[in-house]
């Protein structure tokens, strides 16, 4: 099961971190989590509970990140601190800056790299959510029900996260001349 | 969920894919440690697992002795400390009976009578005399 869907765990984490070495790692944890809690589980019920899994370690590589970075603000400023980032959670609003991580695709010049490529960076500008749960509902193709255990959500919010993912991914991709 | 957004979904989905069929040769063997490291771990969880509930039925594992013999091994360590106790109990006899037998040797022996030895004056003069 591992085999089958460790490229696309690993290119969910890379969407979400933007750093190959966190994204390994979490892939990783994923799998040591499952293995070590979940192996005497039926084995179809394995794929739901490791997006559930890898979805978590993503939330706790950014709750880490988030607090380290609460520290480092807090000893750098010396207490000069902006009191609207208090209620920020990176995993609702969280957007890509411009210059991502991904790597350069070595045959950019191919039409078909570029557009996965800017595919690939169209996701890692949406709202986390959303990245999840169109990553989940079409890529890991898991129902409704089964996306929204694994997000954690209701089902309700698993379908209007993955309607305005959609929506988004076609509007960013149409400003750069893909119409899909 | 309309078909539009659903047709619009595996088109992007199927770029995702060749995104991630074109992953460099290093991270996808650094994805194959880690799922052999995880794989790993699971066979030795089962191992241990098995391991542990042989132990309570006393059958063997891997065609090692098992531990079906443990009781016989509890039983034959307890006959052997009892029969060394009782061994050293009768060596320990046996050489009381030695120290009686030089004694009464020693008494027979002696020019002195038994009874002087039960005088306190004489035991008194033994001690002042001989200062022991």
């Amino acid at each position: 099961m591992l085999a089958t869907v460790e490229r696309r765990a690993f290119k969910q984490a890379m969407f979400a971190v933007r750093d190959e070495d966190a994204a390994l790692d979490i892939v990783q944890d994923a799998m040591l989590k499952l293995t070590e809690n979940y192996s005497d589980k039926p084995a179809s019920e394995l794929p739901m509970l490791f997006q559930r899994i890898l979805q978590n370690t993503i939330h706790d590589h950014f709750r880490r990140q988030k607090v380290r970075s609460t520290w480092t603000t807090l000893l750098s400023a010396l207490g000069h601190r902006d009191d609207k980032d208090d209620d920020y959670d990176p995993l609702e609003t969280l957007h890509a800056s411009t210059d991502t991580n991904i790597p350069a695709d070595p045959a950019a010049n191919a039409e078909q790299a570029q557009t996965v490529r800017m595919i690939e960076q169209a996701l890692s500008r949406l709202p986390a959510r959303q990245r999840e749960a169109f990553l989940l509902r079409y890529w890991e193709e898991l129902d409704v029900a089964e996306t929204a255990a694994a997000m954690g959500c209701s089902e309700g919010s698993v379908k209007t996260h993955c309607s305005r993912a959609v929506h988004a991914l076609a509007e960013m991709l149409k400003a750069r001349g893909i119409t899909l | 969920m309309n078909d539009q957004e659903s047709r619009i979904a595996h088109k992007l989905t199927a770029y995702l894919d060749r995104g991630a069929a074109d992953l460099r040769s290093g991270t996808v063997y650094r994805l194959q440690q880690a799922r052999s490291a995880a794989l790993a771990g699971v066979n030795r969880a089962r191992t241990t697992g098995t391991e542990l509930a042989l132990a309570g039925t006393g059958a063997t594992h891997a065609g090692r002795p098992g531990l079906r013999g443990t009781p016989v091994r509890w039983l034959g360590a307890v006959l052997l400390i009892a029969a060394l106790g009782f061994g050293f109990q009768q060596w320990q006899a046996v050489q009381q009976v030695h120290e009686f037998e030089e004694l009464d040797l020693h008494l027979l022996a002696s020019d002195l009578p038994i009874d002087a030895y039960l005088d306190g004056g004489f035991q008194n003069w033994l001690r002042t005399t001989f200062d022991y």
